[in-house]
């Protein structure tokens, strides 16, 4: 409860920051939504030439895609944490943090977070309903629900896995070039797994579980009935990660060595 | 009841080395040399609730990493540590509502934000009622003559007026318990003036403890009778500040400076029966005399100086916390080299 009213408080707080700076707040919305239509044609252009991909229609994978880039809005609206080793432990922010009566990992998520980056939900959601009206798919009273339990799911993949890769700072010094490279390879959930090797499928699957953020969930409501388990599998494997990351996080606060003054 | 209870403290840190050259650096690739260095040797100390303790020592002497490890934000190697009777890491959540920290260097404010809307968040974080934040508060604001920047965003603010935002933001929930990480540095001296009777007021309302490392020692004067002096992890003075004075301040000084041209030797043998040293200074204008605590022998000195010569000036000096401690770690060097 405690945490649920202060996640608002700082959304309060945020929000009166960005109205502080109000042409900045307007050029940025403008730029972002700017960005979203851009991403936008993006897609239905690059798609336009693929007619069929191992067995997935054009509209499927423009259907994928758009379900993805919702998750991806809500990871990268509350997990800006690629940049925790600079900010955190090379500043030694982390110390500020680690005085304050709120959970570590809670307090870097209300700090960081982004809230413009919702705006890529609307355009998934937009992409959704495009490529869906044109495969004439039809929405059940518990679409909705179980829409809402695997998005959720997706962000917890996602945040798990960043958050894992975040605490490596607590155990090495040096900074990584690991944060980008996953963000590359967590472009790869976006589109059906089946067209890769067997090996990097069974790596998006239960190593870098990012195909449980694009085309699992998003194959449930393709009525792709080959895929239901994984589908389902999404809220347990994202609990599962999170949970793991942390209790690493918690284990790397025990090893933070702080920075010297 | 004690606020801090410290027994065996210690804390080691892994320091790498890197051998030299290029064949080196491929060499600590697969192999690092690394030492273990306690930063933190084996420390005993307590503190009373409503001290107020200058904890003091050189850069690297382990100030920040005591610190750290009192307030929470480090795990101790070994050791045990015993604040506001809790265990500050493991229950960190719980016992950070009953401290309050500065590090002067770093802030606890958000940048972005007007002043009172940093503290008015500070307060949901803390659960702090409404009732207790008007009551408290007013008064630090007011003590503190933060009125005037309330509503102005934190980056906008000078050194002087951040600190001491950031100290009336440490004492939001009126914690018993403050640590001052460096909280004067940089500041001028009428804002240090400012945050030294507030330190005094709140401790004397409050009963507050307060643990507080700085390099300037005029306000450990100002503030604490007690001061724990720490050298290479090791705590080589606890105590008093005023027996500090009387146990390693060595004497006066007493300079004269004559009207007439002197003589080094004939002083000498004017002053031949006491335990006193004469020094001349460069410009051969000043004479000195060392002498130890014995009001007797300085008086001595300056009759006999005095009517031998005509003398233009004579400056009795007391040597100053600053030299003291100074000497004490010149000294402490050697019985823990």
């Amino acid at each position: 409860m405690f945490y649920i009213s202060m996640f608002f408080q700082y959304v309060a707080q945020y929000m009166k920051t960005r109205l502080e700076y109000r042409a900045d707040l307007i050029v940025e919305i403008f730029s972002d939504l700017l960005f979203q239509a851009v991403n936008l044609i993006f897609i239905l252009v690059v798609f336009d030439h693929t007619e069929f991909l191992n067995g997935w229609s054009r509209d499927e994978i423009i259907f994928i895609y758009g379900f993805f880039l919702v998750p991806y809005a809500l990871f990268s609206s509350f997990f800006n944490i690629w940049d925790f080793n600079e900010r955190y432990i090379v500043k030694g922010e982390l110390d500020r943090i680690l005085t304050r009566p709120i959970h570590s990992l809670f307090q870097i998520i209300l700090e960081r977070m982004e809230l413009e980056s919702l705006f890529g939900a609307v355009t998934g959601l937009a992409v959704m309903f495009y490529a869906g009206s044109r495969l004439g798919l039809e929405v059940s009273w518990s679409d909705p629900l179980l829409f809402v339990v695997f998005v959720l799911g997706g962000v917890l993949v996602y945040a798990g896995i960043f958050v894992m890769i975040a605490c490596i700072s607590f155990w090495a010094d040096a900074r990584t070039s690991i944060m980008p490279m996953m963000y590359n390879i967590g472009n790869y959930g976006r589109y059906p797994v089946d067209i890769y090797n067997n090996v990097i499928r069974f790596v998006l699957t239960w190593i870098l579980p990012f195909a449980f953020v694009g085309v699992y969930p998003a194959a449930y409501f393709l009525g792709r009935d080959e895929w239901y388990g994984y589908s389902f599998l999404t809220p347990v494997i994202g609990l599962v990660f999170f949970s793991l990351s942390v209790f690493i996080w918690n284990e790397g606060v025990k090893r933070y060595r702080g920075a010297g003054n | 009841m004690n606020a801090i209870e410290v027994n065996g403290l210690r804390k080691e840190f892994k320091a790498y080395s890197s051998r030299s050259g290029l064949s080196g650096a491929f060499r600590d690739l697969f192999t690092r040399n690394y030492k273990i260095v306690p930063a933190v040797n084996d420390i005993n100390f307590t503190v009373k609730q409503g001290e107020m303790v200058g904890y003091i020592g050189e850069n690297g002497a382990g100030k920040s990493t005591t610190i750290k490890m009192l307030t929470g934000i480090l795990t101790p190697t070994s050791g045990s540590v015993i604040v506001n009777g809790m265990n500050p890491h493991r229950e960190r959540e719980r016992f950070v509502q009953t401290i309050g920290v500065v590090f002067g260097q770093r802030s606890q404010l958000w940048w972005d934000i007007a002043v009172q809307e940093s503290f008015r968040l500070l307060k949901k974080v803390y659960k702090v009622s409404d009732a207790d934040y008007n009551e408290h508060m007013d008064h630090v604001i007011k003590t503190l003559d933060l009125e005037p920047l309330l509503d102005k965003p934190v980056r906008k603010l000078s050194l002087g007026q951040r600190m001491r935002c950031e100290l009336a933001a440490a004492l939001i929930h009126n914690p018993p318990l403050l640590f001052l990480d460096e909280p004067t540095i940089g500041l001028d001296v009428l804002v240090k003036l400012k945050i030294r009777e507030f330190l005094k007021e709140i401790n004397e309302k409050y009963n507050t403890t307060i643990l507080l490392t700085t390099h300037d020692l005029t306000d450990i004067e100002a503030l604490c009778e007690r001061v724990v002096m720490l050298d290479e992890g090791n705590i080589i003075y606890d105590g008093a500040l005023k027996s500090l004075k009387e146990r390693w301040g060595e004497g006066k000084e007493i300079s004269f400076e004559f009207l007439e041209k002197a003589e080094l030797n004939h002083l000498e043998t004017l002053t031949g029966d006491l335990d006193i040293k004469w020094e001349l200074d460069e410009r051969k204008q000043i004479f000195t005399a060392v002498t130890g605590d014995d009001e007797e022998i300085v008086s001595q000195v300056i009759a006999r100086t005095v009517a031998a010569y005509k003398v233009r000036d004579v400056k009795i000096n007391e040597p100053s916390t600053e030299e003291i401690i100074r000497n004490i770690y010149d000294k402490g060097m050697l019985q823990h080299g």
